[in-house]
């Protein structure tokens, strides 16, 4: 894998339009900030056989608009021999991260936009705000997957490909129309009113089998509560959240 | 639709490190598509990873996927 291309890049689809357009939304992009080449034009070929993609190269033009230069790192100056910079120390995590998104995505045939941002509502304490890679678009709900599995596969592939390429380990986070984030406020209210019954009730409140992350958040949410505590029970996928009135 | 055996090399590629010994042959029946996936020796404990964690993401992201077609898909590593 090569970072060559951090200021193009290539798309591949059946037609023109439609690798352009792929490639606009990959970038978050209009088609007035990037200039457009035709690598090739793609062939439809006579009942699939001999057709071939289309392939369009996008290059973002040095001044985008106010708003997405403050996103994205400035355009590098042309390279003049100078050899200080090696280049995957300059490759901003969030290119990366949205164009192999955007690839996993385009392979595994599903339309949709990716939209980057930073969310410190699912950050604890003063822990960083992670990069969020936001997956907006219709019928998404096969990516989350029962348990969020998908979801989880989906992102751990991708930080292994994001950190394979920037060579140190990126916990970039993976949502789907902001599931995650919705998912964290309401587990947060569920820990409330669970603790509030053990306490009422003078009485254990286990809750259903959790993966890991969520399970942290229940916990999290109740570390410094007066009354109880919580306890993680039985193995895998069948572990889950006890709290236990003090 | 979506293209498995690309899908597959992609995440093959990002994980080993010997990208160009990756090989993935796609075999399609009726129902069931079945994905043979080779790397290089060495590469073998990292595509499968840590209590096959490499290897199960990919299967689940493959099985989205498929059953979007209605489809079925089983990845074999050998």
């Amino acid at each position: 894998m090569s970072n060559q291309n951090v200021k193009s890049l290539d798309v591949s689809a059946k037609t023109v339009d439609e690798a352009i357009e792929q490639g606009l939304a990959q970038l978050q992009l209009r088609r007035d900030q990037v200039d457009i080449e035709v690598i090739k034009e793609g062939k439809r070929g006579v009942f699939g056989i001999g057709a071939e993609d289309a392939v369009v190269r996008l290059t973002p033009r040095s001044r985008p608009s106010a708003e997405q230069a403050e996103q994205k790192a400035p355009p590098q100056p042309p390279a003049d021999n100078q050899p200080a910079e090696a280049p995957p120390a300059t490759t901003p995590v969030e290119e990366v991260a949205r164009r192999h998104l955007g690839a996993l995505l385009r392979y595994m045939g599903i339309k949709a936009e990716i939209k980057v941002k930073s969310a410190p509502e699912l950050v604890e304490g003063n822990e960083e705000a992670p990069l969020v890679l936001d997956i907006t678009g219709r019928d998404l709900g096969i990516l989350i997957g029962r348990q969020s599995q998908t979801l989880r596969a989906l992102q751990y592939i991708l930080r292994l490909m994001v950190s394979k390429e920037m060579g140190s380990w990126q916990p970039v986070i993976v949502d789907v129309e902001s599931y995650r984030i919705r998912r964290h406020q309401s587990l947060r209210r569920l820990a409330e009113r669970m603790a509030e019954r053990a306490v009422a009730n003078k009485r254990r409140v286990v809750l259903e089998a959790m993966p890991a992350y969520e399970r942290r958040i229940i916990h999290l949410a109740l570390k410094d509560h007066p009354a109880v505590y919580t306890k993680s029970v039985g193995s895998d996928e069948n572990r889950k959240v006890t709290i236990i009135p003090k | 639709m979506g293209d498995l055996k690309e899908l597959t090399l992609q995440m093959a590629r990002a994980v080993v490190n010997n990208p160009d010994a990756v090989r993935v042959e796609e075999v399609e029946g009726a129902s069931m598509i079945v994905l043979e996936l080779s790397v290089a020796p060495e590469d073998m404990g990292r595509i499968i990873g840590k209590d096959g964690r490499v290897a199960n993401a990919m299967r689940t992201l493959l099985r989205t996927s498929a059953a979007k077609d209605g489809k079925r898909v089983n990845l074999e590593i050998i």
